[in-house]
């Protein structure tokens, strides 16, 4: 599904160039889990913002289905993270002043569905993630664990083909992110996603079927003890 | 639904912010909208004016300069140690005398015909032609100017000469209100019959049957009438006929003449125009409108037009200014607040154009409450100035055709002195639909721009680098 070839990404800091993805090859399949582990500053989140098309490579192509990222319009870009991907962040990233459930149907808005079409479906995702009983709530009046929930619902109440998750446990405690993997791998199994996830907690990646180690820029994958 | 619940949530929880941006345009367009009423009211007043020298119904007056008064057209006075001499434009008589003249001192003259080529033009719905004059009476004693001798004695008052029974919608009589006995009729053509200003009655005690000496012929009062609150009216009213009988302007008869018209236009927009025309029709008259006849106006009246035209003006733009320039640095504060959220939403496959159209939701919605809230203190602003604002005294001069020479042991002295026409006219502030609708325009034009500003940097956003930023 995704096929990165010598993929390389430069950012300007100033007078400097650093490298924060150098030549990378890798290849995911449909369906499948891979973890990427590494040090802060080792190019995770660049790989994963070059996978959802939110930034383009400076050297080299990534492609999904066969469709090169980096030659897509913007417009075009935008209109496949609304059909197709699906992102999960660290620090949940939900809207503040919108409840759980309008949260989770901020990623049906661009697609042009229907109020009632949304709400079933919006009712539906929180369902999965067994939040139906905190849809009227504010982001502040939810817990950790409740908001990456609600933004886990959200991720993947458009059905995407591709789910990226970014430290999706990083700021929550021992037994929610025990928590959030669990619910995590059960809709990765149940929906046959293709599941991206970064994290720099060991424990977390070895649940993935496949894992790989950043450094640097470059990125070296194992199989995972699955 | 969403784009609704999303604006209004954000309005919500940046209250504090969202009203000061109001407040801000609301004092702007309060501003603009008070201006507006008080120019509108200054225009009214200035019109009242016109009115009060020229009768409701009255938007233009065609008049003309009188002749230049001097010794060989005016009367003049010699008075030295030889007693008194009179000259009455060019005819002099020594000793004691009584002089009676019904001059136009304001005005020049006009043949008649004229009103009719006036009312033939386009655009007038009606032209009236009058007789503005003076009287002026004066008994001179054989002996002034030698040691011990008396002084004249004398008494002015103002005649106008109106068509009987043509007055109901030009002119001075247009707004009167019949006080005793009966207004001018038709029949009265050609018979010395006049009707007396209300106050100028009291001050003279003159009732209807007495008897008012003009141009040294007996005239019977038939009625009294009075003139609206503030309006500055002729003294007597007599027939046109007879007061172009009777009246002289620089020697020569007024038979046959006029040396005021008064045009009625079908609208009000159309008054520039047929103004023009009437200067075109007429090269060598004086067409005044409310506008023009502003700029002879002075005292209060003329520097509350100054102030509400100038410095209000400026104060309105200034503050327009500052409330969006606040308005746009808050909005831009606030996106830049939000910039991880923008972010998110561009992750989620938000096109930057439905973004945009969030923020600019968002800051329409504050402008229409800036609108609401502008108008309003517009409103108030308008009430305060009716209630506060005393009445305001404009003043015209007008020449009166006089001509003094006092020979002394200085040498001669002379002047020619004016009459000055002066009216206290209410100002009142009204807001009209226009200043409303400019009002919200301002508003909204305002939101519009800090929201257009702020947008801006939605459309730099690259998500990526957005998402990196720590909340």
């Amino acid at each position: 599904m995704y096929k990165l070839t010598g993929v390389t990404k430069l950012y300007q800091k100033g007078r400097r160039t650093v490298p924060a993805v150098r030549d990378l090859n890798l290849t995911i399949g449909d369906g499948e889990w891979l973890a990427v582990q590494g040090r802060t500053g080792s190019g995770k989140s660049t790989l994963l913002n070059l996978l959802g098309g939110l930034d383009r490579p400076t050297q080299g192509t990534v492609e999904l289905d066969g469709t090169g990222l980096g030659e897509m319009r913007e417009a075009q870009l935008t209109r496949l993270r609304a059909e197709s991907v699906g992102f999960v962040f660290q620090t949940f990233n939900l809207v503040p002043t919108l409840s759980a459930a309008e949260n989770v149907e901020a990623a049906l808005i661009p697609l042009g569905a229907g109020h009632s079409a949304r709400r079933a479906r919006v009712a539906a995702a929180l369902e999965q993630v067994r939040l139906s009983d905190r849809a009227g709530h504010l982001p502040s009046e939810l817990s950790g664990g409740q908001q990456q929930r609600v933004a886990i619902a959200r991720a993947l109440v458009k059905d995407p083909k591709v789910l990226l998750a970014d430290e999706p446990t990083g700021n929550l405690d021992e037994d929610t992110r025990d928590e959030i993997i669990a619910l995590l791998e059960e809709l990765w199994r149940c929906r046959g996603l293709t599941l991206v996830l970064i994290s720099h907690d060991t424990s977390v990646a070895r649940r993935a079927q496949r894992a790989g180690v950043m450094n640097k820029g470059r990125l070296t994958v194992g199989q995972a003890a699955r | 639904m969403f784009f609704l619940t999303y604006l209004l949530r954000e309005l919500f929880q940046r209250k504090r912010q969202a009203v000061f941006i109001a407040l801000g345009l609301a004092l702007g367009v309060g501003l603009v909208v008070t201006v507006i009423a008080a120019s509108s009211g200054v225009r009214s007043a200035q019109a009242g004016e016109l009115h009060s020298l020229y009768g409701v119904g009255t938007d233009i007056t065609v008049t003309k300069a009188p002749p230049a008064a001097n010794a060989s057209n005016g009367m003049t006075i010699t008075a030295g140690p030889n007693g008194a001499q009179v000259c009455n434009a060019g005819h002099c008589s020594s000793g004691a005398q009584t002089i009676d003249n019904l001059t136009s001192p304001a005005y020049g003259a006009f043949p008649a015909s004229t009103v009719a080529s006036v009312a033939r033009l386009h655009q007038v719905a009606a032209a009236a032609g009058g007789l503005y004059l003076t009287d002026n009476q004066m008994t001179i004693p054989a002996d002034l100017g030698s040691s011990g001798s008396g002084f004249p004695t004398s008494n002015s008052f103002t005649v106008e000469g109106v068509n009987p029974g043509d007055y109901s919608a030009l002119g001075p009589l247009s707004d009167d209100t019949v006080a005793a006995g009966r207004n001018l009729r038709g029949s009265d053509a050609d018979s010395d019959v006049a009707v007396v200003d209300t106050d100028y009655a009291i001050a003279h005690k003159l009732r209807v049957g007495s008897t008012v000496t003009i141009a040294g012929k007996p005239f019977t009062v038939v009625g009294t009438v009075a003139q609206p609150q503030g309006a500055n009216p002729p003294d007597i009213y007599i027939p046109l006929a007879r007061a172009q009988a009777l009246g002289t302007i620089a020697g020569k008869s007024l038979r046959g003449d006029v040396n005021t018209i008064y045009v009625g236009t079908a609208t009000a927009g159309v008054v520039p125009a047929v103004q023009q025309e009437i200067s075109a029709l007429v090269p060598s008259a004086t067409v005044t409108t409310a506008s023009s006849l502003a700029g002879q106006i002075t005292g209060s009246l003329a520097s509350a037009a100054s102030l509400a035209n100038d410095l209000g003006r400026w104060l309105s733009v200034l503050v327009l200014i500052a409330a969006f320039a606040v308005a746009s640095l808050l909005t831009m504060a606030a996106v830049a607040r939000r910039v991880r959220e923008f972010g998110t939403l561009k992750a989620l496959g938000w096109r930057s154009a439905r973004i945009i159209a969030q923020v600019l939701g968002e800051s329409v919605a504050v402008g229409i409450i800036g609108a609401a809230a502008g108008v309003g203190l517009g409103f108030a602003g308008a009430a305060i100035i009716t209630a506060a604002a005393p009445k305001l005294p404009g003043t015209v001069q007008t020449a009166t055709g006089q001509h003094m020479e006092l020979m002394g042991p200085g040498g001669a002295q002379s002047s020619s002195p004016t009459l000055a026409h002066t009216v206290a006219v209410p100002l009142s502030a009204s807001v009209s639909t226009n200043a409303i609708a400019l009002g919200i325009a301002l508003a909204l034009a305002g939101a519009l721009l800090a929201g257009s500003i702020a947008s801006w940097r939605i459309t730099q956003l690259r998500p990526s680098a957005a998402l990196a930023r720590v909340a």
